[in-house]
């Protein structure tokens, strides 16, 4: 089916509000996923993948900070989804590489690493450079880097399969590079027995979200019901009392 | 030529204007006191069709005798060509209901993109009428509803069967023949997303332009259904409504709880209008001539306000109250600029002392309607990007004194005091309407809205200097790591910071919060009038009373129809 992208953020922000996600965090979390289907790199499919466990981070430790100096970060998600915690950690790179004209935070513990890409684009468009890397897969290894240049309003995003062996120590890890002297334009490169490589460019992520804008999204009707299911968590039964309180 | 960097020096830096500042104007009471101005969305858009001449035809009128049936308008616009496509259906008088969770209405509407051809209509004709339980899909952008007026519709229909025109006093005390109940856009029910509306269709780029254009449209067929009844019931005696009485009917409209929230979850674009208002109102304080042809308008303008005034109908003994006290203001202003007016500066400054908060802000309005040299160009200006950004740089030191510069108004609330939290937000599983409920209800409490901007800010502040006094160093970003529940709160603080006008200064949570006072502002800037609050939760108005019809179009048009007042029974067409 057919949903515009306000409803599709509405129901999301929903679903998350009822799923315990915290004030800001619940906009936040609706926003990264409208933004890669909006830009055409399948939010709603990383969401679908999420789902079934989207009430768990309710129960788990905020993250918490291992190293830190003027340049560097590492940073513990403890299991957590990039959705409610990924954000601060590029915005703790920004600050550092505004003070040391470059920076590096690793995020260990993190699901759901693609969306940063709203938060990455969120920073780019306040001008400043950033870069993230990340591996993914329990057998076969994928890696991924999306980066933006200062000033710009779309990032860039490249993946491929690997020869790496599963268990890498970067498994749920995040590396986020950030600058504001240096313009970092990073992509895989291919002369490492990578396989099935996607680039997708600035100008690409433009034009898709183009179409979005003019046609909407396209969503299954499955999972477009249980967005809302979950989001009706936060709506009140319907009684007399209630119905005063509508004025009428 | 004004542009976005002219404006931001008018309000900021060395050249900056005198606007009022945030503390007098950001208070609900006032802002639930402002009235219609020639900066309103309704006044914006009508200026745009008559100047630039669109071309608003009938397509299709598909009528039957009782003014059942479908009609299209082909609407050609300098960058656009769009169709406005009613369905009328038979509604039983006890199904009809201006509540929201209504679901079924007299009549449903739609404006959609291009030309719509058979096929297309037919599949409107499945959805449209079914309004939230039905799908459209992006080539439509405003949906909306409306049912009539069982005060007036059969009346009028009536008299002009018989020849004779409606009697103008009766039609004065309720102003309209129909009552829209709700005007859908922005992306809801499967429809084009503002984005696309603002990047593509230039003639409705503005804030609320496409939806206010859908009430003129509902406004011109009623009248014409109106006729067309009237003439097929007795078509020998039939005449036509003299034109000065047509105008004078606007469109009804109920507007409840459903418009609160977004006046707190939007708050750069509200901060924006309330900031093109003010800026108005700095540059004719500062720029804004003063001769004896001005006093002449001025005291014309201060005398049909006063006749407005009296033409609103309303049973709210508040409002009662309040627009007899309006009445006994313009009295005293007109007194005083008949003796003693020689400065903007010093009338301002003499309504500041003298009159109520109505009084104040209909004295606004009424310089705004003097001088449209100072103030039309501003009304391009009513777009901004709602970005909420984080600053992660700034220091936590800078973001207390933030804090307790612009946000000093919630830590001077005493959020502990009894019935400080006592309200609040909802939303019902009966349609998602938002509902006010009290936070004895545990169910309520849980699940309330994020509305209490002020307490949230107050506990943010305490968060943050107990955080400051370990970490006095630490910046924003290194806070957010450490704090992640504040990030949504600090971003809207440091955001609002960037703004000039920021925040709604109340504790919308306090038990004695007047809800209709978010309505009132957010459809003063649509340029409603003749507001008749039903409680604290939901108001009556009236939309485009006074307004050119669409035979008016090509014509002559000068631009002042603000505040109407009713006119002479029998006067000659």
């Amino acid at each position: 089916m057919n949903i515009s992208m306000n409803e599709l953020k509405a129901a999301l922000r929903r679903c998350f509000e009822a799923s315990q996600y915290f004030g800001g965090n619940y906009e936040d979390a609706a926003n990264m996923i409208l933004w890669l289907e909006k830009h055409g790199l399948k939010g709603l499919a990383e969401l679908e993948r999420l789902l079934p466990y989207i009430t768990e981070d309710t129960d788990k430790q905020l993250s918490s900070m291992l190293y830190e100096d003027s340049a560097s970060a590492i940073i513990d998600s403890h299991g957590r989804s990039a959705l409610n915690c990924i954000a601060a950690s590029v915005d703790l790179a920004h600050a550092k590489a505004l003070i040391n004209g470059i920076a590096t935070v690793t995020v260990h513990h993190c699901h759901n690493r693609m969306f940063v890409l709203k938060a990455l684009t969120d920073r780019g468009r306040c001008g400043i450079s950033v870069a993230a890397y990340w591996q993914n897969g329990t057998h076969t290894v994928t890696e991924h880097v999306a980066a933006i240049k200062a000033g710009a309003r779309y990032p860039s995003y490249s993946e491929a399969v690997t020869n790496l062996s599963a268990g890498s120590d970067l498994k749920q890890t995040l590396t986020i590079i950030c600058s504001s002297r240096v313009d970092l334009t990073a992509s895989l490169q291919l002369s490492k027995g990578n396989r099935n490589a996607r680039y997708i460019s600035p100008d690409d992520v433009a034009e898709n979200k183009a179409h979005s804008i003019e046609h909407g999204i396209e969503i299954e009707r499955d999972l477009w019901d249980r967005i809302n299911q979950i989001g009706t968590g936060i709506l009140v039964e319907n009684n007399d009392q209630s119905r005063q309180g509508a004025g009428y | 030529m004004t542009t976005s960097a002219t404006i931001q020096n008018s309000m900021t830096g060395d050249n900056a204007l005198p606007l009022r500042p945030p503390s007098q104007v950001m208070n609900l009471e006032r802002l639930g006191a402002l009235h219609q101005s020639r900066l309103s969305f309704m006044r914006t858009l009508v200026r745009r069709i008559m100047r630039e001449r669109w071309q608003i035809e009938p397509a299709r009128l598909d009528l039957d005798a009782d003014g059942y049936g479908t009609v299209v308008y082909e609407v050609k616009a300098p960058n656009g060509l769009f169709s406005f496509v009613l369905f009328s259906h038979y509604l039983a008088p006890e199904n009809r209901n201006d509540r929201v969770i209504a679901n079924e209405w007299d009549l449903t509407m739609a404006l959609v993109e291009g030309r719509v051809d058979d096929s297309y209509l037919e599949q409107l004709h499945q959805n449209v009428p079914l309004q939230e339980a039905g799908r459209v899909d992006s080539r439509v952008f405003v949906l909306s509803r409306a049912n009539r007026s069982a005060r007036t519709f059969d009346y009028v229909v009536d008299q002009l069967a018989r020849g004779e025109q409606p009697d103008v006093e009766r039609i004065t005390k309720v102003g309209y023949l129909y009552r829209t109940t709700a005007v859908y856009g922005s992306g809801k029910l499967g429809m084009a997303d503002w984005e696309k509306v603002f990047s593509k269709h230039k003639d409705f780029a503005r804030p609320f332009a496409a939806e206010m254009f859908v009430c003129l449209m509902l406004r011109n067929f009623s009248l014409l259904q109106a006729e067309h009844i009237a003439r097929h019931k007795a078509p020998d005696t039939f005449q036509t409504m003299q034109p000065e009485i047509k105008r004078h009917f606007g469109i009804g409209n109920s507007t409840g709880l459903g418009m609160a929230p977004f006046l707190v979850n939007h708050p750069v674009l509200i901060s924006q209008w309330i900031g093109m208002r003010e800026l108005a109102l700095a540059r004719i304080r500062v720029l804004g001539g003063i001769n004896s042809l001005v006093k002449q308008t001025l005291n014309t303008l201060i005398g049909r306000c006063a006749q407005h005034t009296r033409d609103t109908a309303t049973e709210d003994a508040w409002q009662t109250a309040s627009n007899l006290q309006v009445l006994v203001d313009l009295d005293a202003l007109q007194s005083y600029v008949a003796t003693d007016f020689d400065t903007w500066d010093g009338l301002i400054a003499w309504s500041e002392q003298n009159c109520s908060l109505q009084g104040q802000e209909m004295l606004v309005s009424i310089m705004l309607e003097i001088y449209p040299e100072l103030v039309d160009d501003l009304e391009d200006f009513h777009n901004v990007e709602e970005l909420l950004d984080l600053d992660p740089i700034m220091p936590l030191v800078q973001l207390k004194e933030v804090i307790e510069t612009r946000y000093n108004w919630a830590l001077a609330t005493d959020f502990n005091a009894e019935g400080a939290r006592e309200t609040c937000w909802y939303r019902s599983e009966e349609k998602m309407e938002p509902r006010l409920g009290n936070s004895a209800d545990e169910e309520a409490k849980q699940k309330q809205m994020a509305m209490g901007v002020g307490y949230a800010v107050s506990k943010c502040y305490d968060e943050l200097c107990r955080y400051i006094t370990e970490h006095p160093q630490q910046n924003t970003a290194r806070f957010m790591v450490a704090r992640p529940k504040m990030r949504g709160i600090v971003r809207r603080i440091q955001t609002m910071n960037r703004c000039i006008y920021g925040d709604i200064q109340t504790n919308l949570l306090d038990r004695n919060v007047l809800p209709i006072h978010l309505l009132r502002c957010k459809l003063a800037f649509f340029g409603v009038g003749k507001f008749d609050p039903r409680s604290r939760l939901w108001v009556r108005n009236t939309m485009f009373q006074g307004a050119p019809l669409l035979e008016d179009i090509g014509k002559a048009f000068n631009d002042d129809w603000f505040m109407p007042i009713a006119p002479k029974q029998g006067r000659p067409c």
